[in-house]
């Protein structure tokens, strides 16, 4: 039928459009590129720092009331993105409780917005990998005299396979959010439109082809990532020195 | 510990490179203004080409939210935009009532068309109205050879056309032949494409559509012209007591570029497809059928003079000035 | 003053009680061997000795100071003495750094860790090893750098919770050769739990025979073997108990 064909000229001639634009260094793509990055990077990041301390505590420490809280975590994992947007858009709005700091439609408001999303995320993953951890490793770090400190540490070198993963995910979810961002950012040109916003706007606007491209530079970035964190993941896997592990400097393999 | 410092020093520099971030990404660029408008203004590229003229003019930087009318009206009255423009004369009235908007005037127009499949089963060719012709389309579905697709959002389009099922005394909503979509304008079109069925849109988007999709569109205009069918937009600015952090100068920049005689002549010369989508209307606004607009006007076209602007030439000759 | 004094202790769980009015001294410099069947309670005494839990009736005495104290002084004295567990539980690192890691967390600078580290690794044979992931061992193997990781920090007291059940005859021999070393050199005072009766006539001058919960006997491992004097001491000896 000649809907269906059209249907994959429309994809063809996107994939053409996206290797176009990339050679080409369209400066808009390349600045709403840049910010995408910058944006769901710095909410990983922060969300990676929170998350990752605070389901570690949880993990290892017995409290009252523990369960209820990994439950409430692991529950915040499927948190709607419009929703968040919308309950950000009103506290963050001239007339919400936080409309002082001015953050609507910035570009801190939209990291503030995958934060919201990537905590639970890192926090959730965190918690399952450490807990996994062999009861016996934790005994012999006590045995051994570990100081609380020390004991955490060897307990999130052991986990550190999956912190990387949580990390992964969180990042991967944060750049293909597109709900939260808009309600938050307002999607405006040269400021806060990141990739998934422009790809909304020009699926609205029916041109198709350049939302295919977008798309495919969006598929591309989480690609990129994903193969970097890969090979970080091989490397920490792989014989690692315990002193460097944390600064990715993997001491080299002295044996045969 | 060695591991220990490391670790410190790890988490500092994250921090430090995430506070850099932010602060390098702070504070909303002096001169952004931020229009809440409806998709129909956005999707013609209407704004788009508005944009370098009214940037380099004030040296400003305008950007819009591209929501639906509903939403963008419910922004704006949280003071999250600089200024309104919507087409929904209705809840215009009523925002200004409220005291949230202390000017509205009538800038530009462009017109409703009525599509559908060119087979045209429910016969609205020969309708004599727009009423008429949502009639048609009703009967039609009733005996299931036709089918509506609305936006279903609330939007200023949406509005208009349930005002006209109220007008001919239908309650389309929930009827098997009556689908709503929630969205945009040119999704609605592309639904409305592939089921084959009737569905209202503003001619603007519609010429843009039909220049994107050329040969896979297979709807045609079935119904036009009725003065009923115009579209009004409206200009409203917002209470800048009311909201004290808008950017009310560049706010008052903008509404006098649009209603000046440079801005509606750059309306007028606004072209897709070699068709002029909107039309300037600022001062006459009897002219399509709208209640006069004096007091505004007059108090506008002196604002105009005041900044070494011109209004429209037809407002001149008006007052005779 | 013994360095290790159990009075009256007992452990329960829930109400499972596992140790049971157990008094037990051991002396500075000694080998004392830990035998009974499965499930008397070897491995809780173990970790009751080692401090890693509390018990739930009576008091442990190290070294004169009583274990009834707060989580950092009990560290403190846990820093002086070293745990081989049944089970290697090794770190997820090299074989190197694990060995090490005892003396990274009582805050000895990289010039001593090495050192120590070094000799450790050449006195158990591990120098073909150092830099092997220690998820990737054999089971033997594994269990010798467990040993090493815990004699590394040249402890006061060490304990074992049948260090060789699982490993061939080259690994526990290397394994018994560096805990008698220790204990010759360095007047480690030891406590090992083993299943095995040729071990602790090896290792041990003396024998304690553990019966559900309860220490049934204790003499010199040789007269225990030979006269035991308890019926179910000399069950578990000759073979006819579990």
């Amino acid at each position: 039928m000649r809907g269906a064909l059209s249907g994959w000229d429309v994809i063809i001639s996107g994939v053409a459009k996206a290797v176009q634009l990339i050679l080409s260094g369209d400066p808009t793509v390349l600045q709403i590129t840049f910010l995408s990055i910058v944006v769901s990077g710095t909410a990983t990041l922060l969300g990676a720092l929170i998350g990752i301390p605070l389901g570690t505590v949880t993990s290892l420490k017995q409290f009252k009331g523990k369960s209820a809280v990994v439950q409430v975590v692991n529950t915040l994992t499927g948190l709607p993105p419009v929703v968040v947007g919308l309950v950000l858009y009103l506290v963050l709005s001239n007339s919400g409780p936080l409309g002082f700091l001015r953050l609507l439609y910035t570009p801190q408001a939209m990291m503030l917005a995958q934060l919201v999303m990537v905590m639970p995320i890192t926090m959730s993953i965190t918690i399952s990998s450490v807990s996994a951890i062999d009861p016996d490793v934790r005994e012999a770090a006590m045995s051994l005299g570990a100081s609380p400190l020390d004991e955490t540490l060897i307990m999130l070198n052991e986990a550190r396979v999956g912190l990387l993963t949580s990390v992964v995910v969180g990042f991967g979810s944060a750049i293909s959010e597109v709900g939260a961002i808009m309600m938050v950012g307002g999607n405006l040109l040269g400021y806060t439109r990141v990739l998934t916003g422009a790809i909304v706007l020009l699926t609205n606007q029916g041109e198709f082809a350049e939302a295919i491209a977008l798309g495919i530079i969006l598929l591309s970035l989480a690609f990129v990532v994903n193969i970097l964190l890969t090979i970080l993941r091989s490397k920490f896997a792989g014989t690692s020195s315990y002193t460097a592990s944390i600064l990715v400097s993997p001491a080299e393999s002295r044996s045969a | 510990m060695d591991l220990r410092t490391k670790l410190w020093i790890a988490a500092a520099m994250c921090f430090l490179v995430v506070g850099a971030v932010v602060v390098a990404y702070s504070a909303r660029p002096r001169a952004l203004l931020v229009i809440a408008t409806t998709t129909s203004t956005v999707d013609t590229g209407l704004l788009d080409y508005l944009k370098p003229y009214f940037d380099q003019k004030f040296h400003a930087n305008m950007t819009w939210l591209y929501l639906g009318t509903g939403q963008a009206m419910a922004v704006a009255a949280r003071g999250d935009a600089d200024i309104l423009l919507v087409h929904d004369r209705v809840r215009e009235n009523a925002f200004v009532a409220s005291g949230n908007g202390t000017h509205r005037v009538t800038i530009m127009y462009n017109d409703f068309v009525i599509v559908g499949p060119s087979a045209d089963p429910a016969g609205i060719a020969e309708a004599t109205s727009t009423v008429d012709a949502f009639q048609k389309i009703a009967a039609a579905g009733a005996s299931g050879n036709a089918a509506f697709v609305s936006r279903g959002d609330g939007s200023g389009t949406n509005a208009f056309e349930l005002r006209t099922w109220s007008q001919a005394g239908i309650s389309p909503k929930g009827k098997s032949w009556y689908f709503e979509g929630g969205s945009g304008m040119a999704p609605t079109l592309r639904t409305t494409n592939e089921k084959q069925a009737y569905t209202i849109s503003d001619r603007g988007t519609w010429i843009k559509l039909q220049s994107t999709m050329r040969d896979t569109l297979n709807l045609q205009i079935l119904y036009q012209g009725d003065n009923g069918l115009l579209n009004p937009y409206g200009l409203i600015l917002l209470n800048e007591t009311r909201y004290p952090n808008i950017q009310s100068q560049l706010a008052n920049d903008f509404f006098l570029f649009m209603i000046s005689d440079e801005g509606q002549s750059l309306i007028a010369d606004y072209k897709v497809n070699d068709q002029q989508l909107f039309k300037p209307v600022f001062g006459k606004p009897e002219t399509i059928g709208l209640p006069l607009e004096t007091a505004e006007i007059e108090y506008w076209v002196a604002q105009l003079e005041a900044n070494g602007m011109k209004p429209p030439s037809w407002v001149s000759a008006n007052l005779g000035g | 003053m013994p360095l290790v004094e159990m009075v009256n202790v007992s452990k329960s769980y829930g109400t499972r009680a596992v140790v049971k009015h157990v008094g037990l001294k051991l002396e500075e410099g000694m080998i004392l061997a830990l035998m009974g069947p499965n499930g008397s309670g070897k491995t809780t005494l173990i970790k009751l000795a080692a401090l890693l839990t509390r018990p739930s009736e009576g008091s442990i005495i190290f070294d004169g100071v009583n274990t009834e104290c707060g989580d950092g002084k009990l560290r403190q004295l846990r820093r002086r003495m070293s745990v081989v567990f049944q089970r290697p539980a090794l770190f997820d690192v090299s074989v190197e750094d694990n060995v090490s890691v005892g003396l990274s967390t009582r805050g000895n600078d990289e010039e001593r860790i090495r050192t120590k580290v070094e000799d450790v690794l050449t006195r158990m044979e591990l120098t073909d090893l150092r830099g092997r992931r220690a998820r990737t061992l054999s089971g033997g193997e594994a269990q010798r750098v467990s040993v090493a990781r815990a004699l590394a920090t040249e402890p006061e007291l060490l304990l074992l919770d049948e260090p060789t059940a699982s490993s061939d005859p080259r690994n526990a021999s290397i394994i018994e050769r560096s805990v008698v070393e220790s204990n010759a050199n360095k007047g480690t005072t030891v406590l090992i739990a083993t299943h095995n009766p040729h071990q602790a006539k090896r290792l041990a001058t003396e024998t304690a025979f553990l019966f559900e919960g309860e220490i049934v006997e204790r003499q010199s491992t040789g007269a225990l073997f030979e006269s035991p004097k308890d019926e179910r001491t000399a069950a578990y000896v000759s073979g006819r108990m579990a």
